[in-house]
C-alpha cells in the first residue's frame, strides 16, 4: 500500500501535468480529437487520485486532512472534479487549461511536501471535523473555479470593448456563460461554506475548550461569506448584471486568499493543527 | 514476319492511346479572376437557359457535359464530339443563344484533361470563388450535374468527375476551416453577439434602416433564431416588406428612441448623413435597463450612433471599421487553409485516376482470364471420355487452381499499376504486351478462341 502511495504521489502531478497540457494545447490549437481525449485523460488522472486519497485514508488510518499538504491534495482533487463535473454538465470545454493549473499547483506542493502520519491529534480523526474540513474545502475550490471564469469573464468583455478579436474572443464561451457559470460556482462555494461554518459553530465550541468567535480565521471565513452573499443576493433580487457580480467573485476571492495567508501564517489560532 | 509484328503493336498503342486520350474533358470558365462583372452578369444562365442550351451543344459539340453558372462564373465542362474540337465554335454557340458584347476568345480560361477535372475540383472545393470557402459553390455544381444527368447529357465518367468534385467540396468543409468565420460585415456583427449573449433565443432586436445591409443582418439574426425582431426605417414600405421576410414587428421611425430600451441589440444601417441616435439620448435610455447589456451595431457609412456610447457601463459598440477586423481575419484564415484544401484536391485526382486508369485494364484482365478458362475447358474436353469419373473431377480441380495460381500475379501486377496511379505508359506498355503475347484482340466474344494446340499449329476450337 505503502509503494502505491508513494507512485501515485509521484504519478499525480504528471497526470495533472499531462490535463493541463492537453488543454492549454486544445485551447491554442481546437484539434477535434483534442476534444475527446483531454477529457478521458482529466478523468483518469481523477480515478488515480481518488484512489490516492482513498490510499491514505486505509494506509494512515485517519482522513486527509490532517495536515496542509494533505489539504493541498484534496484541493487540487475537488478543483479538478468540480471542472469535470462542470464541464459534463454544460458541454463547455474550452476553459479547462484555466482550471486544472490550479489542480497542478496544488498537487505539486503537495506531493513535494507531503509526509507519512501515521500518528494525529485525536482531534483530527473526529467525523465532524473531517465534513467540516470536506465542506469548506468543497466551497474554496467553488470560490476559485468561480474566480477563474470571473476572470475569464473581464479579459473577454475588455477584448470585446476594446475590438480585440484574438485567441480570447476566438475561444471562450460568451460573455453571458461565462457570467453563469462563475455565478453557478459562487453558489455552490457559497452553500458549501455555509455548511461548514455551520457545522464549525455548532461543533468547535464542543471540541475546543479555547474557540472563540473573534477567531481570525473564523471571522476570515465569515467575511468571504459575507461577500459571496451579497454579490449572489444582488444578482438574485436587486438586478446586478455582468461585470458587477463578476467583481463581487474576484473581491471574494482574493479575500479568502489573503485570509488564509494571513490565519495560516501570521496568526495563531485555535484552528491552526499543523 | 518483324513489320507485321511492328504494325500489330503500333495499331495497338494507337487503341490504348485513344482508351487513355479518352479523357478529353474540356473547360472553359468566365470568372472573377479573368472578366470583369458586366460580363460576367451578361453571360450567367438561369436554370431555365441552361435547360433550353443544353441541347444546343448536345450533339453538334459535346456528347457530354455540363454548365455550372452563378453569379460570379460560368463554366462548361464536356467531352467534344470531334477531334477537331476548338473554342471558337463553342463562343459562338454561346453567343448565338445569348449576345454577349466584349467577349474575348483569349479572356477565357480554357482546361483539357487532367487540369479540366483538376479546375472542377478546385471550383467545387470553394478555394476559387471570389469569397475563398464559399459552401454555395458545391450546391451549384451538384445541381449542373442534376440538370445534365435529368438530360441525358452525362455518361459514366462525366458521372465520376463530379462525383469526386462533391466529395472534395464535401470534404474541403469537414476536414478544414475553409468554410469558417464570418467574411461579411452583416454577419460578422452576429458573430460578435453570439460572444456576448449565449442565446438568442430570448433576445430581442431592432435593426434600423431596410436597406441591402440592415436586411441581411436582420435574415442572419433570424437564422439564428432571435426570439424577436423589430425594423424601423424611414421608409414604413420597405420596413414593411423586410419584416414580412424576417417576421418582425415594425416600430415608427418617429419613435424610434423610446423604445431603444427594449433591445438587446441594435444594429443601425441606415443611410442618415449625421447621428441618429446621440451619447445622451442612449445614457438617458438605457437607465431604464438597470444595467442589463445591450449590444450595438452601427454598419451604416457615415455612422448613424454617436461612437462615445461604446464608454457607457455594459455597452458593447462595435462599428464597420471594427468588423472589419473579423472579416479580415477570417478570410486571412481561410487563405490560411488553402494549401489543405489542394491537398484535398490531389487525393481526390489520384483515387479518380486510379479508377479511371483501371477502366482499360479490367477489361484485359477479364478477357486474359476467360481466354485460360478456355483453354482449360478444351482440354478437359479432349480427355473428359477417356479417364474415370472420379480421376477427371480431381484433374479439374487441379487445372482451375493451376490456373488461378498462374494468373494470379499478373491480375494482381497489373492491377497495381493502374491503382497506384502509375505512369500512363507502364498502364500502356503492360497491357499491350500481355494483349500481344496471348493475342487477346482477336479472342471472339463467343468463346471460339484461336488457340495453339501445343505443336504450334492453331486449330479452331470443335464445338
Amino acid at each position: 500500500m505503502l509503494q502505491a502511495i508513494t507512485t501515485l504521489n509521484i504519478l499525480l502531478p504528471l497526470l495533472y501535468l499531462l490535463a493541463f497540457s492537453v488543454y492549454l494545447f486544445d485551447f491554442f490549437n481546437e484539434k477535434k480529437l483534442m476534444s475527446n481525449s483531454k477529457r478521458i485523460v482529466l478523468f483518469i488522472t481523477l480515478i488515480f487520485h481518488t484512489f490516492y486519497l482513498i490510499s491514505r485514508m486505509i494506509e494512515y488510518n485517519h482522513p486527509p486532512i490532517t495536515n496542509k499538504f494533505e489539504i493541498f491534495s484534496i484541493i487540487a482533487f475537488s478543483i479538478g472534479f468540480s471542472y469535470f463535473i462542470l464541464e459534463l454538465m454544460t458541454d463547455i470545454r474550452a476553459t479547462g487549461a484555466f482550471i486544472i493549473f490550479f489542480s497542478l499547483v496544488f498537487q505539486t506542493v503537495s506531493s513535494i511536501f507531503i509526509e507519512n502520519t501515521y500518528i494525529v491529534p485525536e482531534v483530527l480523526r473526529n467525523r465532524m471535523l473531517g465534513l467540516h474540513v470536506v465542506n469548506a474545502l468543497l466551497g474554496y475550490s467553488g470560490i476559485t473555479i468561480s474566480a477563474v471564469y470571473g476572470l475569464l469573464f473581464m479579459l473577454l468583455y475588455k477584448n470585446l470593448r476594446s475590438n480585440k478579436f484574438g485567441l480570447i474572443f476566438n475561444r471562450l464561451p460568451s460573455l453571458e456563460i461565462l457570467e453563469k457559470l462563475s455565478f453557478y460556482s459562487a453558489v455552490i462555494g457559497f452553500v458549501l461554506l455555509t455548511l461548514a461554518i455551520t457545522i464549525g459553530i455548532i461543533w468547535l465550541p464542543l471540541a475546543f475548550p479555547n474557540f472563540s468567535y473573534l477567531d481570525l480565521k473564523l471571522v476570515g471565513t465569515l467575511f468571504v461569506w459575507l461577500i459571496y452573499g451579497l454579490g449572489i443576493a444582488g444578482k438574485l433580487f436587486g438586478n446586478l448584471h455582468g461585470k458587477k457580480v463578476i467583481l463581487f467573485s474576484l473581491i471574494g476571492f482574493i479575500v479568502a486568499i489573503c485570509s488564509l495567508i494571513i490565519t495560516n501564517t501570521l496568526a495563531k489560532t485555535f484552528h491552526s493543527f499543523y | 514476319m518483324f513489320v507485321d509484328n511492328n504494325q500489330h503493336i503500333s495499331k495497338n498503342i494507337s487503341f490504348v492511346l485513344l482508351k487513355v486520350t479518352k479523357m478529353n474533358l474540356f473547360g472553359i470558365s468566365i470568372n472573377h479572376k479573368n472578366s470583369p462583372l458586366e460580363l460576367r452578369e451578361n453571360i450567367h444562365l438561369t436554370r431555365n437557359e441552361i435547360v433550353e442550351f443544353i441541347p444546343r451543344l448536345k450533339g453538334s459539340l459535346f456528347s457530354e457535359g455540363v454548365i455550372i453558372s452563378t453569379c460570379n462564373r460560368t463554366e462548361i465542362f464536356g467531352f467534344p464530339q470531334n477531334p477537331g474540337f476548338d473554342t471558337a465554335s463553342l463562343i459562338n454557340h454561346i453567343t448565338e443563344y445569348k449576345p454577349v458584347k466584349g467577349i474575348k476568345h483569349e479572356q477565357l480560361s480554357k482546361y483539357f484533361s487532367c487540369s479540366a477535372v483538376r479546375h472542377l475540383l478546385t471550383v467545387a472545393s470553394g478555394i476559387d470563388s471570389m469569397i475563398i470557402g464559399d459552401s454555395q459553390i458545391l450546391g451549384q455544381v451538384k445541381e449542373a450535374f442534376e440538370i445534365s444527368e435529368d438530360m441525358d447529357f452525362a455518361g459514366a465518367v462525366l458521372k465520376r468527375v463530379f462525383d469526386t468534385a462533391i466529395v472534395v467540396g464535401k470534404r474541403a468543409i469537414n476536414e478544414t476551416s475553409i468554410g469558417e468565420g464570418a467574411v461579411s460585415v452583416s454577419y460578422a456583427a452576429v458573430q460578435v453577439v453570439e460572444k456576448i449573449f449565449s442565446s438568442l433565443e430570448k433576445k430581442s432586436a431592432l435593426v434600423i434602416g431596410a436597406g441591402e445591409t440592415g436586411e441581411l443582418a436582420a435574415i442572419n439574426l433570424r437564422d439564428k433564431g432571435i426570439g424577436r425582431i423589430a425594423l424601423s426605417n424611414r421608409t414604413f414600405e420597405r420596413a414593411e416588406i423586410l419584416s414580412a421576410k424576417v417576421h418582425g414587428e415594425i416600430i415608427p421611425f418617429q419613435n424610434l428612441k423610446e423604445h431603444l430600451y427594449n433591445f438587446d441589440i441594435i444594429i443601425s444601417a441606415t443611410s442618415a448623413g449625421n447621428f441618429l441616435i446621440s451619447y445622451d439620448e442612449l445614457k438617458e435610455e438605457l437607465k431604464k435597463r438597470r444595467g442589463s447589456p445591450v449590444v450595438i451595431m452601427d454598419i451604416a457609412v457615415p455612422r448613424d450612433i454617436d461612437p462615445q456610447v461604446k464608454n457607457l457601463e455594459n455597452v458593447f459598440y462595435h462599428d464597420m471599421d471594427s468588423l472589419q477586423i473579423i472579416v479580415d481575419q477570417n478570410l486571412q484564415k481561410r487563405k490560411d487553409q488553402i494549401p489543405l484544401v489542394e491537398k484535398v484536391v490531389i487525393e481526390e485526382m489520384v483515387e479518380f485516376f486510379k479508377w479511371y486508369n483501371a477502366l482499360d485494364v479490367v477489361p484485359t484482365i477479364k478477357t486474359m482470364r476467360s481466354f485460360f478458362e478456355e483453354i482449360r475447358n478444351d482440354e478437359l474436353e479432349k480427355i473428359k471420355n477417356k479417364i474415370h469419373e472420379e480421376d477427371f473431377a480431381k484433374i479439374e480441380d487441379m487445372t482451375r487452381r493451376m490456373i488461378g495460381r498462374l494468373l494470379h500475379n499478373p491480375t494482381r501486377n497489373l492491377k497495381k499499376i493502374a491503382e497506384t496511379g502509375a505512369s500512363m505508359n507502364d498502364v500502356i506498355t503492360n497491357t499491350i504486351i500481355l494483349k500481344e503475347l496471348f493475342n487477346l484482340d482477336n479472342v471472339p466474344s463467343n468463346g471460339n478462341i484461336n488457340f495453339d494446340n501445343g505443336n504450334g499449329n492453331a486449330e479452331e476450337k470443335k464445338e
